[in-house]
């Protein structure tokens, strides 16, 4: 019922929005805005009633009996709510009706002008996905025959992994329904000027930090629970979830260079919608099973509904954006190939080809069953032979690009910004050729991320040199005051920071992982890499529902002990034939190495047979998500000087011809 | 199905005599890596948990032992499987134009974007710029070069004063 409300509302709030915007009744656009938060609090009461559901295990729920058990802990029923396919589409409706409350209370009174049609376009979407809620797949469908007990979900979701993935990709996935609304009211209201960019990117930068998050939560996830030793496995629905991200990453980007120069007016735009369309795409991969993937736990009838909403969404914004082509003549040219504006070209190009790439990738098993009739699988290496020259590029365009200026270099002044981060790259390369790492790709692209490590550390000790001579700060001061004084600027370098150290862990899980398997019976041993196993036994622990087997290994590495592991295997009760792989890690040592231990099967007299990894630098890689985060939330930070004047427009030359100005004006590429 | 599993695996570990075994078992790993399990998606034989992906690995060994080719054992499994056996679909065939359109993405996009800066730099007045045959715009004697010096120190200058503005505007 609260399902049909918050559809009906959402109508109401639609036509009013419309009319509010057609016709310039102030009334009508505040009404509008009122909708938007009833429509949140319906969609509220709405997820209140499941959730509720799942707490008290009310079976006569289809969608309950699914996906929860009496004995479920709170905690894992509370994961029903977003396991299976109604549930997380009821969530993603309901996250966006939030956000749709959340624009209308930020951005009302910031952006009068635009606000009656981006809450007209953030109406048109919910109405969508509350009619799918509402006559496909409600979550809310009753059982004639209440079962006593309830399936229970799949063990593999279980996980603490679980409660954080799948909601943060479902969020982020919404999320992008805002820089979208926004662009499609830049085009309705013919206002596009300089007006929508701030909106857009603020909520740009919102929903890419929170998929970027999702994605790092799915990447461990998958790591800590899946058990085969690798974070990323190129599957449909990663791919689907990392696409936007990287299209929304291009768009963060080449905004930049529109609110300098504007230029690339339609290619941003283009770039606001690809990246809505692929988020829906997404979660019409995610919940349609129309590519088989590890995650197509639920299957259902709304493929169609996705697929023409998807349609109708392309035809509509591709055609509006024809239609305002005028409007986006660019204000400038481009000058020079060696200048910002071509880096962030090229940058834009990486990463909407890598994007491209993997979307080929991801539907041309589909491409080949509908040509062929012969079904093929496009797995991991075809993305790493395709992304990974991409990658690499991308990393070494991060050093050298924040280096051009704008508008144009010349080349020896960039190789003289250039030459230190380069020398040391040479050098740590061949100190690294030294120690062993020779594999081609393997030092090519240490060298790249080494470089661009460098120019990163170059970029802060310039900024923190200045600040001492003006300041005479010491140094741990000038660094924090320099981040915190130009906040998008040295923020987004800590980004740039947390994918170089990401990309060091990267390397070395990819070409330096050492794997063996091998048999024991108690108290024999097995040696990976510079460390052994000595197996000691296996034990039981019953808890109701779950039945855990565990191993005991004694390890250490050649001068010390290490301590012991415990992997295990979990049986659930009503899923016997899925026993669930626990893994045992840890990370030690210099070279960071993560011990990834898997107790793969037991036979009688206590043998029992084990793979074991050493994955080098891997923990690198969830060091930079924290870095990611923390480098987005200061670039992010509203910044109290521009809050408290926020209805002053900012009188800031926007193009000048001469070039000191312009090169004063990189100088605080953080703050326009 | 665990101790199916594990039986599985211990004669992979029996066989392992002589030093033709390490081979075998590398050449093995080499093969399980190019086979996709054929329940678990998106995951090779190599790296799958299954009992599935762990009989195929033993198959694999036992025909390397018994002196099986790798292409013979890699038809033998897309003959029962399918060519969604494959990890990766084979450069030959209908197949191959998944990887020359991975190909032709970045370079369509890296002409485009060439494409995109000529037409926006003709007719413009960057004369020391426009030169068609230094396109990787290396500006040959142009007077930018010679004021790079004083191009860094103002720079710093520059620099300093945005710091200090931003200081002064925040405190």
């Amino acid at each position: 019922m609260a399902l049909l409300c918050a559809l009906v509302t959402a109508a109401y709030g639609l036509v009013a929005a419309g009319v509010g915007a057609s016709r310039r009744f102030p009334e009508f656009v505040e009404s509008a805005r009122h909708a938007a938060y009833g429509v949140a609090a319906l969609a509220t009461v709405a997820s209140g009633l499941l959730v509720f559901a799942f707490v008290s295990h009310d079976f006569s729920l289809k969608y309950v009996a699914e996906n929860s058990t009496r004995d479920a802990p709170l905690s894992v029923a509370l994961t029903g709510f977003w396991g299976g396919q109604a549930g997380s589409l009821l969530f993603w409706a309901w996250g966006l009706t939030l956000l749709a409350a959340a624009v209308a209370w930020i951005e009302f009174h910031r952006h009068r002008a635009l606000i009656p049609a981006t809450l007209g376009a953030l109406f048109a979407i919910q109405l969508f996905f509350l009619g799918v809620l509402g006559f496909v797949a409600g979550p809310f469908e009753q059982l004639a025959t209440p079962p006593p007990d309830g399936r229970g979900l799949n063990p593999l979701l279980w996980d603490d992994g679980m409660r954080i993935h799948p909601p943060l990709l479902l969020a982020g996935y919404m999320s992008f329904s805002a820089p979208f609304a926004f662009a499609i009211a830049a085009l309705l209201t013919g206002r596009l000027a300089r007006e929508w960019l701030a909106p857009v990117r603020r909520w740009m930068v919102f929903a890419w930090a929170v998929q970027g998050t999702g994605l790092l939560a799915g990447a461990w996830w998958a790591y800590h629970v899946l058990g085969w030793g690798g974070y990323w496995g190129w599957d449909p629905v990663e791919n689907a979830a990392l696409m936007p991200w990287l299209v929304a990453t291009a768009f963060l980007h080449s905004i930049m260079v529109q609110e300098r120069r504007g230029l690339l007016k339609t290619w941003n735009l283009g770039l606001v919608i690809a990246t809505f369309a692929l988020a829906i795409f997404g979660t019409f991969v995610v919940r349609s099973g129309v590519l088989s993937s590890v995650h197509s736990f639920a299957q259902s009838a709304i493929g169609p509904y996705f697929l023409a909403f998807l349609g109708v969404v392309l035809v509509l914004s591709l055609g509006l954006l024809f239609f305002r082509l005028a409007h986006l003549a660019p204000e400038g040219e481009f000058d020079s190939v060696v200048s910002r504006e071509a880096a962030f070209l090229l940058n834009n190009l990486l990463l909407v080809a890598a994007a491209v790439a993997t979307f080929w990738g991801t539907i041309f098993p589909l491409v080949s069953e509908v040509v062929r009739g012969v079904k093929i699988s496009v797995g991991a290496p075809f993305y790493q032979f395709v992304n990974g020259p991409l990658l690499i590029a991308l990393v070494v365009l991060m050093g050298v690009g924040p280096l051009v200026a704008w508008r144009r270099t010349s080349l020896a002044s960039l190789w003289r910004n250039l030459r230190w981060p380069v020398l040391v790259a040479v050098a740590v390369t061949a100190v690294l050729f030294v120690l062993g790492i020779r594999e081609g790709m393997a030092a090519l692209a240490s060298a790249a991320t080494t470089f661009t490590l460098g120019t990163i550390v170059l970029e802060y000790w310039r900024g923190v040199r200045v600040r001492r001579r003006t300041t005479g700060e010491p140094l741990p001061v000038a660094l924090v005051r320099l981040v915190g004084r130009a906040r998008r600027r040295y923020g987004g370098y800590l980004v740039h920071l947390a994918v170089v150290l990401a990309a060091f862990g990267v390397i070395g899980s990819s070409y330096y992982q050492v794997e063996r398997t091998g048999t024991l019976a108690p108290g024999e041993s097995m040696t990976v890499g510079r460390y052994t196993f000595t197996y000691g036994g296996l034990y039981e622990r019953p808890a109701p529902g779950v039945q855990t087997i565990f191993a005991r290994l004694a390890v250490r590495n050649d001068t010390a002990d290490l301590g012991e592991m415990r992997p295990e295997r979990r049986i659930y009760r009503n899923w016997e034939q899925q026993p669930i792989t626990g893994v045992a890690y840890r990370t030690v040592g210099p070279w960071l190495d993560d011990l990834y231990v898997l107790l793969t099967g037991w036979e009688e007299g206590n043998v029992a047979s084990f793979r074991v990894f050493v994955n080098p630098l891997v923990s690198l890689i969830w060091a930079g998500g924290a870095l990611f985060l923390l480098g987005t939330l200061i670039a992010a930070w509203p910044e109290r000087a521009r809050v408290a004047r926020v209805h002053v427009p900012a009188a800031r030359p926007i193009v000048s011809p001469a070039a000191p100005a312009a090169q004063a004006r990189e100088v605080v590429a953080g703050e326009v | 199905m665990l101790v199916a599993l594990a039986a599985a695996v211990a004669p992979a570990v029996a066989l392992a005599d002589g030093h033709d075994a390490g081979r075998i078992e590398r050449e093995a790993q080499a093969i399980a890596k190019v086979l996709k399990c054929p329940i678990c998606q998106n995951l090779s034989v190599a790296d799958s948990p299954t009992p599935l992906a762990a009989q195929m690995r033993e198959i694999v060994r036992e025909r390397l032992a018994a002196g099986d080719s790798r292409e013979a054992i890699i038809a033998y499994f897309v003959a029962r499987y399918g060519e969604e056996v494959l990890l990766v679909p084979p450069r030959t065939g209908f197949s191959q134009v998944v990887w020359w359109g991975a190909l032709a993405i970045p370079i369509a996009g890296l002409v485009t974007v060439w494409m995109v800066l000529r037409e926006r730099r003709r007719g413009t007045g960057a004369a020391t710029f426009a030169s068609p045959s230094t396109p990787a715009g290396a500006p040959a004697g142009t007077p930018v070069e010679s004021l790079t010096e004083a191009e860094r120190q103002r720079y710093e200058a520059l620099l300093e004063r945005e710091l200090e503005r931003l200081e002064r505007r925040s405190a």
